[in-house]
């Protein structure tokens, strides 16, 4: 039951960061530099446990859904996929001393500011690396595609820290 | 064989990362070839449908804009109702010998045909009904600006008469060529595309080049092939040639903004200043050819263009 219940909840989490970057957030340009990667949050909150091959195969659906509406072929995928393989590397290097709890989710309350502010800004910009470097193809404008990255991933990590700050519970084991 | 499932259950995590990794990156890499399943791209119809609902909705939120796009295009078009003063002197009837039968030799009078309708798009007059290049109207529904490589999604498709490899101009000049269609929508290489060439000349000599995009700018492009000799004038006008049968010839592409001559090249670096702009483009045009089909079969048995890797 709690199987299903799972299934569910990341169902409509897909959509809903699906949906919110296709309809609101994908319109939105910062100094003609820097882009939300909105529905990266789908990939990075999910919960800590999960297995490595269903990772990469939500990040590939997530990368591909977005390729659609951009019209990339298979760049987000690229990118997405890359992150998911990455996020478990990133999760054991900033392991707690003791290990994660069960309890343990991705949640700037519990894991405290530093662990979170780490793990977002690493993965964020390992992400924006490849995203940018992919779609240029080459090392031509690299200034550019330099500015491109840090402001983008300065976007995408206020953004999903506002998304954290306002839609994850504070206390754990409730969630 | 116990060893062989041990050793691929372990490093699964690597072993499906690669797969889907070099799936995405094939997909990324064939994304620029026509022939490909029309699925994965904003012209299928579920994404088409999105895209367009979520058009509606931020319409409705630049009224304001659209209102005075469509007055400004408007009030180009109504300019050419007001004729300058020397058309007005043209005979509205033509007179042709009398007939030889008639014993008065009265000389008659013909009406001269009818003009048809035209559009004024990009400083050239293209006409909306009937002629060789005739235009479909679309909306566009989804457009990028910043990217490497940019596209266009329109909605009007295959239903309309919209087929790949078609020119797409708006009222500003030329904005792309349709790379898939489906159905109802269609998606469109715009010009800031780094895969995009257009052929083009200069207006006031006819010297011919190509414009394409160098991907930093989405207001200019670069004007390639012309030969160090040309003189050049800041301000030139630069328009299609209608060389490739895509567009008509002399429809506005933009104005020569800056030129250096670079030491180790042949030809000139001019920057051009692009027409359209890209950044609010709502209403544009798909110009159909007539001929098109006939000439690139010709083309094609000729030798000149490869058969299918056909590149805007």
């Amino acid at each position: 039951m709690s199987g299903l219940r799972f299934i569910l909840v990341q169902v409509l989490r897909f959509a809903l960061y699906a949906g919110v970057h296709v309809l609101l957030i994908s319109r939105l340009v910062l100094f003609d530099l820097g882009w939300c990667f909105f529905y990266l949050g789908f990939l990075l909150f999910l919960p800590i446990s999960t297995p490595i091959v269903l990772q990469l195969l939500l990040s590939f659906a997530m990368g591909l859904t977005m390729d659609i509406f951009y019209d990339t072929g298979g760049l987000h995928a690229a990118a997405a996929v890359l992150l998911g393989f990455l996020r478990p590397w990133v999760l054991r290097l900033l392991t707690p001393r003791d290990g994660y709890d069960s309890a343990d989710t991705v949640n700037v309350h519990q894991m405290g500011w530093q662990w979170f502010t780490v793990y977002l800004s690493l993965l964020v910009l390992l992400h924006h690396a490849a995203f940018f470097l992919l779609e240029l193809g080459s090392f031509m404008h690299f200034g550019i595609t330099l500015g491109k990255m840090l402001v983008s991933a300065l976007f995408t990590g206020l953004a999903l820290l506002i998304v954290q700050l306002l839609f994850f519970p504070v206390r754990r084991g409730r969630n | 064989m116990r060893n062989l499932f041990l050793f691929l259950f372990r490093f699964r995590g690597a072993l499906v990362f690669s797969l889907l990794e070099i799936v995405s990156i094939y997909l990324f890499v064939t994304n620029n070839s026509y022939q490909r399943a029309a699925f994965f791209n904003s012209a299928n119809a579920y994404a088409g449908v999105v895209l367009a609902r979520r058009t509606q909705i931020s319409d409705y939120f630049h009224l304001a804009d659209l209102n005075q796009q469509l007055a400004t295009e408007n009030a180009h078009l109504r300019q050419q109702l007001y004729l300058p003063d020397t058309t007005r002197r043209a005979a509205d009837s033509v007179a042709i010998p009398p007939d030889p039968t008639d014993s008065l030799r009265r000389v008659r009078y013909q009406q001269p045909a009818a003009r048809p309708d035209t559009l004024l798009l990009g400083l050239q007059r293209l006409a909306a009904h009937d002629p060789s290049y005739p235009l479909i109207p679309a909306r566009v529904i989804n457009s990028a600006l910043y990217n490497v490589d940019n596209y266009i999604t329109l909605n009007v498709g295959r239903a309309n008469g919209v087929q790949p490899g078609l020119g797409v101009v708006g009222a500003g000049g030329v904005v792309g060529r349709v790379k898939v269609v489906s159905e109802h929508y269609a998606t469109v290489y715009s010009l800031l595309h780094s895969q995009t060439r257009i052929a083009s000349k200069i207006k006031r000599d006819g010297t011919f080049g190509t414009i394409r995009w160098l991907g930093d700018d989405p207001t200019h492009a670069l004007l390639d092939n012309v030969l160090r000799e040309t003189k050049l004038v800041k301000g030139d006008t630069i328009v299609t040639s209608g060389y490739n049968a895509v567009f008509p010839e002399g429809i506005f592409i933009g104005t020569i903004d800056s030129f250096v001559k670079e030491p180790d090249k042949n030809f000139w670096t001019i920057r051009v200043k692009l027409g359209v702009n890209f950044s609010n483009l709502t209403y544009v045009y798909v110009v159909t050819s007539r001929g098109r089909a006939e000439r690139d079969t010709l083309e094609v048995h000729t030798g000149i263009q490869p058969k299918g890797g056909e590149h805007p």
